[in-house]
């Protein structure tokens, strides 16, 4: 698979890039960014796979989040795909901003006309790892996964459907409970169709509760000021009840004050890079 | 051979004991031989070292270098031939070096035995110098008072003549007045015979006749006044006898010299004493007397202390059965048959202090320190204590390397160690008289950081397992006694208790394990955090607690009475801390997990102790001397 280097700016002894290449899962050209800190120059090294929100594309996590000097200390590199197949001239797909392009949702999408080309969850868990693994200098069985809003929400069902894949997971205001809130159910009910057992594969809370693996460490930040939490969107009481319940560990904080914003994620990314780098450089 | 030609006519200086020179590599001093010689003349216990350190002895010609020179050029004793043949240079050359090293041995030796000679030579002329003074004095004191006894005697007879001679004088008178008194009789009778007036002649004849009857009837008292014999009472001189014999008689001994106190002589019980006399007197033995030096003086003088004595043959003495650290007082006399010499100055002596005794309970340490605290072992001060340590091998036994830290002014040392050894300190005390034996040793294991409880802290209804690590919330009603103290050393509300942590700012870590149900505070404060206030309110404590309410289990960071909003999903049963002075953080971990719990970032002032507190009846063990896992530090 050929990559074109889209980008390249030198960045905390590093280098942030960004590349583009034609998607087979996505069937459309498609760019990611990665950032190779100085360690990549000699060692291979583990990759961390950031998965962003709504709306963002590539461009937000590596110009706004500030997470490449926690990366380039701690030798790891850090890919953060786009959040959906773009070009692709699906008819409504740029009506909403919660649903088609910028809202991929991590997911197979099995219903018309997404199907084709929505298929998140098998691009971010297999396509991108093996396309990374074969240009950059990377370990591939040191891999972590960790987002932001529908991005944490990606993480966290990579993590719980891959039990043993990813060495760490952490989310910043994730999507606990899709099924359960109005983001979650129109677009499941768009890509997924109205039979909600579907949905269930890709709902944290309910992979929770029927995980059974290797032990996985969550980290979980959560902006107290965050409107979404307010408004329902995020439930993260129902993930932390069923962990507790069947003592998936996680450690949640509720930081007050703190929005949804990057500036929220920009403040606590150290501690996350650092709860990766725990797992990835043991 | 005369010594006084060879030695050009003088005498040299003779060298007190204990000085020694050395002017010629060649000449040595001989004490012994000296020594020895001196002894033969006569019987004392020590003896004068002398030195020669004259040019003017007896000295061979040749070879003035020590080492032989290698072409032998210099040399009078060199073979000129040896220039000539090269290839046998080597062998006459050694040969010659050889031969020339004997002679040199023996030129060596015969002038050290000639110089041996000179010292005997010039001790028997010293003692005969002496003895010969000596002899002098005597006699002429005995001279003295043999010319004083011819004096008195001479008086006294001069006296008794003159008394005798006047004596006789009176008597002569008197014997010349009667012969005048009868001549002068015998005239007037005469005159009465023939006188021719026959009345006058009958008127006076019969009274002169009877004159001349009662004469005739007198006896002339014909004895003479006194005897003629002189008085010749015995001389009395016994005294001069006396000196006469003393000549033979040693004198009594001077005062000898007390020796001052040698290092490393004393041990805790005994004191080694040592003195010499102050010059060549013979001595049968000596009596070392001492006494304890006491802190206060009584004023009243019978308890003074008591006076010990011994008799010994040598100049020392070891004395035994002291009491450790304390200051005695000893003096010495030395006896002979004349008599006792006066006593010699009072020396001080000290013992060795007891060795102290290390307080395990109180000894923390760190990966790169450890503190270690002792008693004394003494009732009196002593100057410092001395610690020593050693590395165990990895089999387990001890190095032979051992480490001294030296003049430690008080009961406790903090001392720099390496991360991950174990070693094996003691403690001595150190006085005047020495260094004490070897407190017990105390094994510190630089694995982690190690720390006790304080128990002086712990409030009173907190309980201390015996080995020190598990603390126990009873059920018990807090006694009023308790309560109504208000200094600041044991809690008060909080049912805690602070650890005893190094104070090192570096890394520490240690594990708390607790029961899924007590409700706990764990973490730091200050030394002097309030002991009325609940752990985490305050400003000088830091604290992860754990509340179970009836529907789940909550954890709270507190400081200053905040914490922030945390969720944890699986309690945690085994807590790690890690406190990093440098950075200012203090982490928690749930350990069987791995799992990061929470960090505080803190600007400590001071050092910091560990707390644990028990919110409702239960109990938490501390775990400490663990190597802090990779992930405690990140």
């Amino acid at each position: 698979m050929a990559l074109t280097q889209v980008s390249s700016n030198k960045c905390a002894g590093g280098f942030q890039k960004v590349f583009e290449h034609e998607s087979t899962e996505l069937k459309c050209k498609m760019k990611f960014a990665v950032f190779l800190p100085p360690k990549a120059e000699t060692d291979k090294c583990p990759v961390m796979y950031w998965l962003s929100g709504l709306t963002c594309t590539e461009q937000n996590f590596i110009t706004k989040a500030g997470s490449q000097l926690a990366a380039a200390e701690h030798g790891i590199i850090i890919v953060a795909p786009d959040t959906s197949p773009r070009g692709c001239n699906i008819e409504g797909e740029d009506e909403n901003w919660d649903f088609g392009t910028g809202a991929g949702f991590y997911v197979n999408a099995t219903q018309d006309p997404w199907k084709t080309n929505y298929r998140m969850y098998a691009y971010v868990t297999e396509e991108l790892p093996k396309l990374i693994n074969a240009n950059f200098p990377t370990d591939p069985d040191r891999m972590s996964v960790s987002g932001h809003s529908m991005g944490g929400h990606g993480a966290l069902i990579c993590a719980l459907k891959n039990p043993g894949k990813y060495k760490a997971v952490s989310a910043f205001a994730p999507i606990c409970n899709p099924m359960q809130c109005p983001w979650g159910q129109k677009a499941f009910a768009g890509y997924l169709g109205s039979d909600r057992s579907t949905w269930e594969a890709y709902d944290a809370t309910v992979l929770a509760a029927s995980y059974s693996g290797p032990q996985l460490n969550i980290l979980i930040d959560q902006g107290q000021d965050d409107q979404f939490l307010s408004a329902s969107q995020l439930l993260p009481d129902n993930l932390i009840a069923v962990c507790s319940e069947k003592k998936i560990p996680v450690v949640f904080r509720l930081q007050p004050g703190y929005d949804h914003s990057y500036f929220f994620m920009y403040s606590f990314m150290n501690d996350h890079i650092k709860h990766h780098a725990k797992y990835l450089n043991a | 051979m005369d010594l006084y030609e060879i030695r050009g006519g003088r005498l040299d200086v003779i060298a007190e004991e204990g000085e020694l020179s050395r002017e010629s590599t060649t000449m040595e001093t001989y004490n012994v031989a000296a020594g020895s010689g001196a002894r033969t003349a006569r019987d004392v216990s020590t003896f004068q070292r002398f030195s020669i350190g004259t040019n003017e002895s007896l000295r061979f010609e040749p070879c003035e270098a020590s080492t032989p020179s290698p072409t032998g050029a210099e040399d009078g004793c060199g073979d000129d031939d040896d220039d000539d043949d090269v290839f046998k240079e080597e062998d006459t050359e050694s040969e010659i070096n050889s031969i020339r090293n004997r002679l040199q041995g023996k030129v060596v030796e015969m002038e050290n035995f000639a110089g041996h000679l000179e010292e005997i030579f010039l001790t028997v002329e010293e003692n005969f110098g002496r003895q010969e003074q000596h002899l002098e004095q005597h006699y002429n004191d005995v001279l003295q008072t043999l010319s004083q006894r011819y004096d008195e005697r001479g008086a006294a007879l001069e006296e008794e003549k003159k008394s005798k001679l006047e004596a006789l004088y009176k008597q002569l008178l008197a014997c010349g007045r009667a012969l005048d008194s009868s001549k002068e009789l015998i005239e007037s009778a005469q005159e009465v015979y023939r006188s021719q007036d026959k009345r006058l002649f009958l008127k006076t004849v019969m009274p002169t006749v009877k004159r001349i009857e009662e004469y005739a009837k007198e006896d002339p008292d014909l004895t003479l006044a006194t005897r003629l014999e002189f008085n010749t009472p015995l001389a009395d001189l016994s005294d001069v006898k006396t000196m006469m014999d003393s000549i033979n008689v040693v004198p009594a001994p001077s005062a000898p010299v007390i020796n001052p106190q040698m290092p490393n002589s004393a041990t805790q019980t005994s004191l080694r004493v040592c003195w010499s006399l102050f010059s060549d007197d013979t001595v049968e033995y000596y009596e070392l007397y001492y006494r304890p030096v006491l802190e206060d003086t009584p004023a009243d003088s019978t308890c003074a202390p008591h006076e010990s004595k011994v008799k010994v043959k040598e100049t020392h003495c070891t004395v035994t059965d002291l009491l450790p650290n304390a200051q005695y007082e000893l003096w010495v006399t030395a006896t002979n048959t004349t008599g006792i010499s006066p006593a010699s100055e009072k020396a001080l002596y000290m013992t060795v202090p007891s060795p102290p005794v290390i307080k395990q309970r109180e000894c923390t340490s760190c990966p790169e320190a450890a503190l270690i605290r002792w008693d004394s072992g003494n009732t009196n001060p002593v100057d410092s204590y001395t610690v020593e340590l050693s590395e165990t091998e990895t089999d387990g036994t001890e190095s032979s390397i051992t480490e001294s830290i030296v003049a430690v002014p008080s009961c406790q040392c903090l001392i720099q160690l390496q991360a991950g050894r174990r070693y094996l300190i003691s403690v001595r005390a150190v006085n005047i008289g020495g260094p004490s034996d070897r407190s017990e040793v105390i094994t510190v294991s630089t694995t982690g950081t190690f720390f006790h409880l304080l128990e002086d802290t712990a409030h009173p209804c907190l309980s201390i397992s015996e080995d020190g690590f598990t603390i126990f919330y009873g059920d018990e009603e807090l006694p009023i006694s308790a309560m109504a103290l208000d200094d600041n050393t044991f809690f008060t509300r909080c049912v805690a208790v602070l650890g005893d942590l190094i104070p090192v700012r570096g890394r520490h870590y240690w594990e708390v394990e607790v029961d899924d149900g007590t409700e706990f505070r764990i973490g730091i404060a200050y030394e002097d955090t309030e002991r009325n206030a609940y752990l985490g309110a305050n400003s000088s404590s830091w604290c992860m607690r754990h509340i179970l309410s009836p529907t789940r289990h909550k954890y709270e960071f507190l400081h200053n009475g905040w914490s922030p909003d945390l969720r944890i999903t699986v309690n945690p049963v085994r807590i790690g801390v890690a406190l990093d002075y440098n950075r200012g953080t203090l982490s928690f971990f749930n350990v069987n997990l791995e799992q990061h719990l929470h960090t505080f970032q803190c600007n400590f002032q001071s050092h910091v102790q560990p707390c644990f507190s028990l919110d409702n009846p239960g109990a938490l063990t501390v775990h400490n001397g663990i190597e802090a896992p990779e992930y405690a530090f990140m």
